[in-house]
């Protein structure tokens, strides 16, 4: 099982990759535990996660090739 | 008939007054409008600890944004009693003074535009992943909060 991440604004500054995969995660619970011990310095940001581009509240069961964005604030307009 | 087709938003710069005066001058033909109401966000020169903002830098995530204006404008459509709507948002740098987001909304009558208009730009700043990076004159940089 493969997902993909995509990263953006400031927490692109923290990653210095704009997109990478994480394997063996069955839900974004797992998946912010895996991506937190690859890039520690992503906690000390307040971000929300899309998963195919769609915001997600709580733990969200993850399916093999999704797409999950990390987003920090939006400060469009 | 009801104008809205699914458009691209995003403009590489600032939005300039030509194409917003194009866009003005492209309705004279739909005689049913009787309102138009137009928000222009600017660029403006925040003072933040002894710098001045010279520009900021959009990103977005392209592919949820657009989906998400599209959203917004279907919701706007349901709600209010309107005949057409365009937002244009930039992307990449846009200097002071320059504008950045453009929403044009377009009713018979007033009040639908009105409403519509404030509705559509606290919802593109709420729902629509876009980030902003103040640039300061000597190159460095923070990025943009909402208020």
């Amino acid at each position: 099982m493969k997902i993909n991440i995509i990263v953006f604004g400031q927490l692109y500054d923290m990653t210095k990759v704009a997109q990478f995969t994480i394997n063996e995660v069955d839900n974004t619970e797992q998946l912010t535990q895996k991506i937190m011990e690859r890039f520690p310095l992503l906690s000390e940001f307040k971000f929300s996660m899309a998963v195919n581009k769609k915001i997600v509240h709580g733990n969200t069961i993850l399916n093999n090739e999704d797409i999950v964005a990390l987003l920090p604030a939006f400060s469009g307009g | 008939m009801i104008d809205k087709k699914k458009r691209t938003v995003f403009k590489v710069g600032a939005i300039t007054a030509n194409f917003i005066a194009d866009s003005i001058a492209a309705h004279s033909r739909k005689t049913n409008i009787g309102a138009h109401d137009i928000f222009l966000g600017q660029v403006r020169s925040d003072l933040i600890e002894d710098k001045f903002v010279m520009a900021i830098e959009y990103s977005a995530y392209q592919e949820m944004a657009e989906q998400k204006f599209y959203e917004i404008r279907e919701a706007a459509f349901a709600k209010y009693n309107l005949v057409c709507l365009h937002i244009y948002h930039s992307l990449g740098i846009v200097k002071v003074g320059e504008i950045c987001l453009f929403v044009f909304v377009s009713s018979t009558h007033r009040k639908d535009a009105f409403d519509a208009c404030q509705e559509i730009v606290e919802q593109v700043k709420l729902q629509v992943p876009i980030w902003g990076k103040e640039i300061f004159e000597d190159e460095s940089s923070v990025w943009k909060e909402n208020k």
